[in-house]
């Protein structure tokens, strides 16, 4: 059980065939693409793969590719979130039986409940499984929904496999409380940010980042995240500043135009799932235009 | 354009005897926060209960301010108001009665869009002709946020607009303020407005705006100087207090910092109407809760 997760984290995009079929030879290679670019460790489907527009057997089936492409050279955690947890209880089930390392979850989705029901939850997933637990808080998502430092603290004691938080408030206080709640209690608790938002997040002790931009730039996001690791705040600021921009660029209807950069770096994962838009050709140009502009393209592995 | 620089400003309270201003007791504030390594004052923001001062008031209080600090440090006068024409003139009078710096809130009750928003900062920046800094606090302001292509158009407008006072703490936002705001301008500046500054300083904030500076004036001088020489490891210590502190005074707004600074030895006088005057188990328990900080130990008590 003793998983301890820093750095910059890949969580992949799904490749779809133009029949918005799964591609899992394309999945295999992007996957191994993140790990040979320094990914220290890999999480998937997070909502940029997608999660919602999979069905539960594309979600199992793509699992196994991505825990047998990693082939233990880091760690691999599953998202389990799904809308209905019974869904959620089965994904879990199924990334224990075929190795996983970790599972990730995010609080429900949809509804309204108060935050005893988070903590059920948690508590409930903690304990039928195995395997060391993630959890995700992203307030902004789910209509205020969320975290909070005495809820975290509570559900570590409760919890002697509670790793980690993916948190995506992007606020220094929501992420600092559940920080200063949490590690006193466990110091291998991990603050991961939920995009690469890691000069604020590492200066105020945060461990590292779920990537959102890692297919497009790996050497940017680790220069970042290095950067401020060695306290070269000049470094990370300059870094910062452009991965902030390529959110700007990739952030609205995620992760359609995030695919559409691929195409421009040579590692093409097809189009994205309706009800989201796939990145029009001239979305494309667009977004070449922009990477070539932030000077992407020429510092960046093109290809696999 | 003047090369004035936010620094370490403190937000003063506003003392009230018989339900008037005080202003044998604001001597006394003004002289703590001088003694305190303030390097720059500024008055009245809500923790000084502006919105609850007449126009009458806030320009009679800017004067005294302004004659009793005489030159020592900077006094900036907040001039936010709900109407155009109202903060205009009050803007006009700080500029005449000396001060150096005027802040400056999107519109009391109203929601205008961005492109009023830009008009308003606007005609209010050039009836002050001094350094004009916009305070951007969405939480405080049904959510209502100065955009960053509206900071960007208002640069092309208004040749004093020197920074943005951010009480956001939302990363996303402060970034993408930075990156847009100093590609226009380099030396346009960002402000922590509260006393989350590792973050924001990371991100590139220079100066802060502290009300927790009523209480603990040690603490937040300790935590800036740390963080404008980026040493964020140092900093969480104080950072940690900081927060813990801003948490209770968040709650309890200016009625807890006016209680607190009774408990200290500094009374000044209750709230107006509406805030209520905390009742004495309710300033106990708050000035318990305070002494419970590490750091508050140190702090000056009295008005030395």
């Amino acid at each position: 059980m003793t998983l301890v997760l820093k750095g910059v984290m890949q969580s992949p995009v799904t490749p779809l065939k133009n029949d918005f079929s799964p591609d899992y030879e394309t999945f295999e290679r992007l996957v191994d693409f993140h790990v040979r670019t320094g990914a220290t460790a890999i999480s998937w489907p997070h909502h940029k793969a997608e999660s919602h527009n999979l069905t539960i057997a594309e979600r199992k089936a793509l699992g196994e590719v991505a825990i047998k492409a990693v082939n233990k050279r880091v760690p691999v955690s599953i998202h389990v979130s799904a809308l209905a947890l019974e869904d959620t209880f089965d994904l879990a089930r199924h990334a224990q039986k075929k190795g996983a390392d970790a599972i990730i979850a995010i609080t429900p989705y949809f509804w309204k409940y108060p935050p005893e029901a988070i903590y059920d939850y948690f508590v409930k997933l903690g304990t039928s499984f195995d395997l060391p637990l993630i959890a995700y808080n992203s307030p902004s998502y789910l209509d205020g929904i969320e975290f909070t430092g005495e809820l975290t603290a509570r559900l570590i004691q409760r919890l002697p496999n509670f790793i980690g938080m993916k948190e995506a408030s992007f606020n220094s206080e929501k992420f600092f409380e559940i920080l200063r709640a949490a590690q006193p209690l466990r110091s291998t608790f991990a603050m991961i940010v939920g995009v690469e938002y890691l000069l604020p997040s590492v200066s105020l002790g945060g461990a590292g980042s779920y990537s959102s931009a890692g297919a497009i730039c790996p050497n940017l996001c680790i220069e970042l995240y290095e950067s401020c690791v060695a306290g070269d705040w000049d470094r990370a600021r300059a870094a910062q500043y452009k991965l902030s921009e390529l959110w700007l660029l990739f952030r609205d209807q995620y992760p359609s135009s995030l695919k559409g950069g691929c195409v421009i770096m040579g590692r093409p994962v097809g189009p994205t799932r309706p009800p989201l838009p796939t990145a029009s050709p001239e979305r494309v140009k667009f977004i070449e235009k922009r990477l070539i502009e932030l000077g992407i393209v020429d510092s960046e592995p093109h290809g696999w | 354009m003047s090369d004035f620089r936010f620094g370490l400003t403190h937000a003063l309270l506003t003392p009230f005897a018989d339900g008037r201003i005080d202003y044998d007791t604001y001597r006394k504030v003004i002289d703590f926060h001088l003694r305190n390594r303030a390097e720059g004052l500024a008055l009245p923001m809500h923790a000084g209960e502006s919105v609850s001062l007449s126009a009458e008031e806030r320009k009679a209080l800017a004067e005294f301010a302004i004659k009793h600090v005489a030159g020592g440090v900077p006094v900036i006068i907040n001039v936010s108001e709900a109407g155009t024409a109202i903060a205009s003139s009050l803007a006009a009078h700080a500029r005449k009665a000396g001060a150096t710096a005027l802040i400056c809130s999107v519109p009391y009750y109203w929601t205008p869009p961005q492109s009023m928003l830009v008009e308003h900062f606007a005609t209010i920046g050039q009836a002050g002709g001094l350094p004009f800094f916009v305070l951007n606090s969405p939480s405080e302001f049904s959510e209502v946020e100065f955009a960053s292509k509206s900071v960007v158009e208002l640069l092309g407008k208004l040749p004093h607009f020197a920074g943005l006072i951010d009480m956001s703490l939302d990363w996303q936002y402060m970034i993408e303020v930075v990156t847009v705001a100093r590609a226009a301008r380099p030396d346009f500046q960002l402000v922590s407005g509260n006393e989350y500054m590792i973050s924001a300083g990371a991100i590139g904030a220079t100066g802060m705006l502290s009300s927790l500076a009523s209480v603990s004036p040690k603490l937040v001088r300790e935590l800036y100087d740390l963080c404008r020489v980026q040493d964020y490891k140092a900093a969480r210590a104080p950072q940690e207090d900081a927060a813990i502190l801003f948490r209770l005074f968040r709650d309890a707004g200016p009625s807890g910092l006016k209680a607190a600074a009774k408990a200290m030895g500094r009374d000044c006088g209750a709230p107006r109407q509406p805030l209520p005057t905390l009742p004495d188990a309710a300033a106990r328990a708050l000035a318990t809760k305070i002494s419970n900080v590490g750091s508050v130990k140190a702090e000056p008590r009295g008005w030395a």
